[in-house]
């Protein structure tokens, strides 16, 4: 931060760590594939894809080691459905299962906040509101501006693996993560997507 | 963080009577002396004496700018000894003039003035970019305007505001402690401010003008540095409320979240394509999240296209491994099934030596990921490897090839880097090596 030659290093370091990333995506993702592969045998089209998928979004959130909401919410949701269960048992391993399960407490226990948090907000709005209708009135351009961002971070919130459960700071640092991890997902999976019909020919 | 390097800076350092805004001032004074002085032929001034006059009357709030012209083109050394006796008696600016007069003054040209302040002025981040700035003025003289005065006022109001909060951070550390203070270094600003609009209507209405455009322009800058030291600084909440804000806690901390966000939505705009053309919450809001769609859509497609390809599931990835193809790849996920593999397919791959050694400038070059595409595609055309590269990283070059893999290639790296390939040729051996592996 202080030097150039500093700033060059977390450069390095950044794009260091965005390739272990890849590497370790792409362990964990082929893992999965064929843990997916040994549990069926016959599998259509579509069948396909959504265990490729699946399998895919795994190890991009297994790569973060629960670290990030998003994955958790990520893992939790893949393990929501019966069959993927056991590809996501065996592919995370045990020990993350008991993280996951001791970590979405913890979400639900944030999501609880929240909504107390969101309660009292709105109390104080409603005990404001008729200072700020006046208010509004005039100045209904700002209004129109709370509105759209507030439209748009719900978007997003639906978007982002879990993001109904965060509040507005933290979906930022979490879409932050989840943007560099999706480009490394894609990344690689493009590789690979070109890698592979050069095979089948 | 502010209090540079050199003598000058101590200097300016030791005059802490002086308001922000007279310092401000006088810096703005020296810009516009430095506008004067940029015109090409370097020049000097003569004498202590002139030179001190010309700060007796900047100090009486005169036009100083026509004593700098008449002055222009004389030589001088200013001793920095002297400024002791000589300059302190100019109260305010005694620092300012100790600053330049050492580092700016003795070397002599405008441009070294120049210098002289943005050495005093920059803190630890911009020293790299000043200082870059002034190697190429210093090196073509033609370019000295190239140091506008914008970057300089935009200099000033950052050390202005460092050394405020440098003030700050001696006395204070509780937030509301902070908020009085600030509210105080508020009033004697305005007061200044105030002063020296009446000073300024003795000059010339343009004069004035500029002033307060640069004045603006400074505040501004201060006020963006409020937020980044802020990140710079963790262990203490900084956070100053403007005239008309609210000072409870519940705003402040408000207020500091609503900085945080928007620090991460400037995270954000760098990282998402496209979006720093725009401005406004809702525009990056809309950019951000078609970013996210299209890259989940992406990977949606990238599985469908996988499926479809593989007619059957699992992909033979194993398959893939085996081939001659992969070996790269395979040494490169330390899968405990796919070891066994390995082996065998570089057992294949050695007859291919020969071809390896071809694209052995690719492989060293480009991570492994790159050099299992490159090796197994055929219709990949040069553009498109160029775009590759420069998406990947070309710094770790072998680390990402594991122990007995890096042997094989160990001479092929060499080779590789010994003779550059040019980009014919190379299609040409890549497009051979894909023949041979189809064989």
């Amino acid at each position: 931060m202080c030097n150039p030659s500093g700033n060059q290093l977390d450069n390095v370091s950044r794009r260091n760590s965005a390739r272990m990333l890849k590497q370790e995506f792409l362990k964990k993702w082929i893992m999965g594939l064929q843990i997916c592969s040994a549990s069926k045998k016959e599998m259509s089209i579509l069948e396909r894809k959504k265990a490729i998928k699946l399998s895919a979004d795994l190890a991009m959130a297994s790569t973060k080691n629960g670290t990030t909401n998003w994955s958790l919410a990520l893992i939790s949701n893949a393990s929501k459905e019966n069959d993927n269960k056991t590809l996501v048992d065996q592919m995370l391993g045990n020990h993350h299962s008991e993280k996951i399960s001791t970590k979405r407490p913890s979400i639900v226990s944030i999501f609880r906040n929240k909504r107390v948090a969101t309660c009292r907000g709105k109390k104080i709005l409603k005990k404001r509101g008729g200072i700020r209708r006046a208010k509004k009135m005039a100045s209904s351009a700002t209004s129109i501006a709370k509105r759209l961002v507030k439209k748009r971070t719900q978007v997003l919130k639906r978007l982002v693996p879990g993001g109904e459960y965060m509040d507005e700071l933290n979906l930022m640092e979490e879409t932050l993560d989840y943007i560099l991890s999706l480009r490394a997902q894609v990344d690689v999976m493009r590789h690979f997507a070109n890698a592979t019909p050069k095979f089948e020919s | 963080m502010l209090h540079c390097l050199n003598a000058p800076g101590n200097a300016a350092g030791n005059c802490t009577d002086m308001s922000v805004l007279e310092r401000q001032r006088a810096r703005t004074k020296w810009q516009e002396e430095q506008l004067i002085h940029q015109p090409p032929q370097p020049c000097y001034f003569e004498g202590n004496d002139q030179f001190n006059n010309g700060f007796s009357m900047l100090n009486q709030g005169q036009d100083f700018l026509n004593l700098m012209n008449s002055e222009m083109g004389h030589v001088v050394k200013v001793d920095p000894g002297l400024d002791n006796n000589g300059w302190q008696e100019f109260g305010q600016f005694g620092g300012e003039v100790l600053g330049l007069g050492s580092s700016g003054f003795v070397t002599g040209s405008g441009f070294e003035l120049n210098y002289g302040i943005s050495r005093t002025v920059s803190c630890p981040e911009d020293v790299a970019a000043a200082a870059a700035v002034e190697e190429t003025a210093a090196t073509e003289t033609t370019q000295r305007e190239s140091v506008s005065p914008e970057k300089m006022t935009s200099l000033v109001g950052r050390e202005s505001f460092k050394k405020r909060k440098a003030d700050k951070n001696q006395s204070l550390k509780a937030v509301a402690g902070e908020e009085s203070r600030e509210k105080r270094i508020k009033g004697c600003n305005e007061e200044d401010e105030s002063k020296i609009t009446e000073e300024y209507s003795n000059n010339s209405k343009n004069t004035t003008h500029n002033n307060n455009i640069k004045r603006e322009t400074s505040a501004d800058t201060s006020k963006d540095n409020s937020k980044v030291s802020e990140v710079q600084k963790p262990d203490y909440i900084h956070v100053r409320a403007r005239r008309g804000q609210a000072t409870d806690s519940h705003s402040l901390a408000e207020r500091v979240r609503r900085e945080k966000i928007s620090e991460r939505m400037k995270y954000l705009q760098d990282l998402v394509p496209g979006c720093n053309k725009i401005t406004g919450k809702a525009g990056m809001l809309d950019e951000i999240i078609n970013y996210v769609q299209s890259l989940q859509r992406q990977v949606e497609f990238l599985s469908m296209k996988l499926a479809a390809v593989n007619p059957s599931l699992d992909f033979n990835i194993d398959n893939f491994f085996a081939k001659e193809v992969f070996p790269g790849s395979t040494s490169n996920f330390p899968i405990g099934v796919q070891s066994e593999i390995t082996n065998p397919a570089y057992l294949q791959f050695n007859p291919l030596q020969q071809l390896a050694s071809c694209s052995g400038l690719e492989m060293g070059i480009n991570n492994p990921d790159m050099a299992l595409r490159r090796t197994i595609s055929a219709p990949l055309s040069i553009p498109d490897t160029f775009l590759d590269s420069s998406c990947f990283d070309q710094i770790q070059t072998s680390s990402g090839w594991d122990g007995n893999l890096q042997n094989i290639y160990g001479m092929e790296f060499l080779q590789g880097r010994l003779t550059s390939f040019p980009g014919q040729q190379f299609t040409g051996s890549n497009e051979a090596s894909n023949l041979k592996m189809e064989m």
